[in-house]
């Protein structure tokens, strides 16, 4: 493959500007990964018009470190307060903080932050290979792939998320209900707009976002009580030691390959990669019983799979403008507002922007593996500022914010509809995330499929005898069939399951 | 910055109470200062032009190249505030419903004017009586593109294809839907629109064959045409445009259908002439920089700096043909199957 536009990328990421937003994405993305309630697709969510004015590639970079940096920042109240602040490190707490309480916090922080190291490196490698691979195919991807894609996507999306699956296809239905709302791009006729010509292009994606996953997720938090933080233990001793390292070297690599692989499926993602492999090392293990008290390879294998689930879930967004999980969906509504359509042209036609991007991930890891354990102290100290102070801070940016991106008052009422909406989904227990991703393959889905009919003549199976669109439903229908291979798979993992339950 | 002599200044101040009368009479919400704020224009009060779609677009750059150079001639900030939505007419409806002081201005875009009216119910079409126009700016032309791999060359290629044809356009009620349905109905072509969602999905469209052929504007696919990525069949224009001179028009292959994305700054109806002249002024400076002169150039737009009554008369008999012919060949630009 030709190197030069990945040493260009390079190159886009070295400049000043981009280092700047780099640091600034990760720093942000620790801070919230520290606090516990608001997640990376919430911050990037409400963050969205402030990348308004600047470079795309500078905001998608700074947006990306947002979301692997949370990953590092969950782990650290995890291990030390045993408080995850993100779903995906809830995992991380079991050994993590036995691990703290026997005075080796350090080591657990250190095992963490090289997994993760090492999973977010294999996975940008892989990245790197396979997103000209899907891009060569590019011009084939017309409107029938498409309308296979987004079918398998918002399958995917309702099926394998982790929470309620009847919950999980409820929210996915509503997102494709949402979706119809506009003008009929084919036709011209007014659908649900009311007359009212904010509607006529339909819900813009970004205040969507913002509500259910920024202020709902506020107003959410608002509820629960905040605990008083103690003080943390003092960490030293951060390099593991040797026994450690080998200790964990089997678990870092199982949980690379694991946490890319689940990445890259859409309704997969962080969460459900760092439950997987933390399962899969407990299985292996010759004494599970040292799991839960104190074992390295438990904070090793969910640390590396979540990190490397987070930049894998890059590959369908990038390559294919199909994006993986909630905070994907944000970012892919940040690239519409900077005038990218994302999709297999992407690699193509704005390799600075790609590369950029992918590259800017090496150095954002490495930034985070400096900066986290010296930090650790000043991260803590942030837990303590008080929901009172920071709840009307971010629903203000919020809703300023939302304002900016349009022009257009009616965005900050659909903010609030939302967040009203996000709230509520929260509380009785459905997960916003296949909402905003049916959402958006909806129309995806709609388009392609009315332009696939049209090219077609009405004649469905066109779509079998294209060689992509082909293959893609047969995944489909074989995805469509996978509940009764998971029902197996469930049998299984509920031996990891009573330990989750004790501690979530 | 006032460059207008006394008494002038008065008579056209006359001018301007008198339209503004005229205008409060017919039920338009003219603010009561205007008189005042008409005498000295800009008066220092920054200016905001309004711009139907996403920034970056075509439509969007003109106006920020406009905007710049308008801004020094009249000597006080003026903004572009991009209020995207339904074609442009969401942000054209705000226009209408702002103080007729000059201070807010819309770069229009001509389909709005003249092809969505054909598209969408009555009651939503933007009629351009309702506005004041300053002043014309450029054209855009649409030029009717291929892959080289379909092996289509001409309109009689397509004609002869023995099946039928698919055309991308770039959205319902466009130019780009607009010229290909009156050129198949015009030739007897039997073929299918299939509407993408704006300039870039429908040239990737016709790259990969999706499509046979689409109508793009000029600017958008002169790249790919010149890498010989695409084939140009005809172009649209009334003659062959500057940048592209080896391509027939569809005029000269034997077909009437003149379609072309036009382009002009509108302001709030009842603005008063004083005002406008002194901002027609304005872009007239625009329009003779150096800067804004390469900036058509470098995006294959064809300069149209006619006056407001020239431009009505230009918008309004495009309507009137298009939507004779539309009828004629009984198009429904709405409908797409």
């Amino acid at each position: 493959m030709d190197l030069t536009p990945v040493i260009d990328g390079f190159g886009v990421v070295l400049e000043p500007t981009n280092l700047l937003y780099c640091l600034i994405g990760v720093v942000i993305g620790m801070l919230i990964g520290v606090l516990p309630g608001l997640g990376p697709a919430a911050t990037i969510a409400i963050l969205l018009p402030l990348t308004f004015g600047i470079e795309p590639v500078t905001a998608i970079i700074m947006l990306a470190g947002i979301f692997y940096g949370a990953q590092y920042g969950g782990t650290i109240t995890s291990v030390l307060l045993r408080l995850p602040g993100e779903a995906s490190s809830v995992v991380t707490v079991f050994d993590g903080h036995a691990l703290a309480r026997q005075g080796k916090a350090g080591t657990a922080l250190g095992i963490a932050a090289i997994g993760s190291f090492i999973g977010g490196t294999v996975s940008i490698i892989a990245l790197s290979l396979l997103a000209p691979i899907v891009a060569s195919f590019a011009l084939d991807f017309g409107p029938p792939e498409y309308t296979a894609l987004a079918l398998l996507g918002i399958l995917l999306v309702s099926t394998v998320s982790s929470g309620d699956r009847l919950k999980a296809v409820i929210a996915a239905c509503v997102g494709l209900l949402l979706a119809t709302v506009g003008r009929d791009g084919f036709t011209g006729a007014e659908r649900f707009t009311f007359s009212n010509l904010s509607l006529a292009d339909g819900l813009d994606f970004v205040p969507i976002a913002m509500g259910l996953f920024g202020l709902g997720e506020i107003l959410y938090n608002l509820e629960e009580r905040h605990r008083a933080v103690q003080a943390p233990a003092t960490v030293a001793n951060v390099w593991p030691s040797r026994a450690d390292l080998r200790q964990s070297a089997g678990a870092i690599g199982r949980g690379s390959v694991l946490g890319f692989v689940l990445g890259i499926l859409p309704g997969g993602g962080a969460t459900l990669s760092s439950l997987a492999a933390y399962a899969l090392e407990k299985r292996r293990s010759k004494h599970p019983e040292r799991f839960g008290q104190g074992a390295v390879e438990g904070v090793a294998a969910p640390e590396t799979a979540n990190n490397a689930a987070a930049t894998s879930s890059f590959i369908p967004l990038l390559t294919l403008g199909i994006p993986a999980n909630a905070t994907m969906a944000v970012i892919f509504g940040a690239l519409l507002i900077q005038g990218v359509s994302p999709g297999p042209q992407l690699v193509s036609q704005e390799p600075e922007l790609f590369w950029g991007v992918v590259n800017s991930m090496y150095i954002g890891n490495i930034l985070l593996l400096i900066m986290s354990i010296p930090l650790v102290g000043l991260f803590v100290r942030i837990l303590r500022v008080r929901a009172t102070v920071l709840a009307p801070i971010t629903v203000l940016i919020t809703l300023v914010g939302v304002y900016t991106v349009n022009n257009d008052v009616f965005d900050i009422v659909l903010v609030i509809v939302f967040g009203a909406l996000g709230y509520l989904m929260k509380k009785l227990g459905f997960d916003p995330g296949p909402l905003v991703l049916a959402f958006v393959l909806g129309s995806l889905l709609e388009d392609s499929l009315r332009r696939s009919l049209l090219i077609f003549d009405g004649d469905v199976t066109g779509f079998f005898t294209r060689p992509i669109s082909g293959v893609l439903l047969v995944v489909f229908i074989l995805v469509a069939a996978l509940p009764v291979l998971q029902g197996a798979r469930a049998r299984r993992r509920a031996v990891a399951r009573p330990d989750t339950r004790e501690l979530v | 910055m006032t460059r207008n002599s006394g008494t002038r200044r008065w008579v056209l101040t006359g001018l301007g109470i008198t339209l503004a009368l005229s205008t409060a009479a017919c039920g338009g919400n003219v603010g009561g200062g205007s008189d005042a704020a008409a005498e000295d224009f800009p008066g220092g009060d920054p200016v905001t032009i309004y711009v139907g779609q996403d920034p970056g677009g075509s439509t969007d750059l003109i106006a920020r190249a406009l905007a710049d150079a308008a801004s020094e001639d009249l000597g006080v900030p003026v903004t572009v505030e991009n209020k995207p939505g339904a074609n442009g007419a969401l942000a054209a409806q705000e226009l209408a419903g702002q103080d007729p002081d000059g201070h807010t201005l819309m770069v229009f875009n001509g389909s709005l004017g003249y092809i969505t009216p054909l598209a969408v119910p009555e009651d939503e079409a933007i009629d351009i009586a309702d506005y004041e126009i300053v002043t014309g700016v450029s054209q855009d032309d649409y030029v009717l593109v291929t892959a080289p791999s379909s092996g289509f060359a001409t309109v009689d290629d397509l004609k002869n294809a023995g099946r039928p044809i698919t055309f991308g356009t770039t959205g319902v009620g466009t130019g780009s839907q607009l010229s290909q349905e009156l050129l198949f109905a015009q030739s007897g072509i039997d073929a299918t629109a299939v509407p993408f969602d704006g300039g870039s999905p429908t040239l990737t469209a016709v790259l990969g064959g999706q499509v046979d052929v689409g109508s793009i504007q000029l600017g958008e696919a002169i790249e790919q045409i010149e890498a010989g990525e695409l084939t140009p069949i005809v172009t649209f224009a009334e003659e062959r445009p500057s940048y592209l001179p080896d391509t027939p028009t569809a005029v000269e292959a034997g077909y009437d259908v003149p379609v072309q994305q036009s382009r002009a700054v509108f302001a709030p109806s009842g603005t008063p002439q004083e005002v406008l002249d002194r901002l027609q002024a304005a872009f007239q400076a625009a329009f003779d920089s150096p800067e804004y002169q390469q900036f058509n150039e470098d995006n294959q737009l064809t300069p149209n700096e006619v006056s407001g009554d020239e431009l009505r008369e230009q918008w309004t008999s495009n309507l009137d043909s298009y939507r004779s012919v539309v009828e004629e060949y009984g198009i429904d630009l709405g409908g797409a199957e």
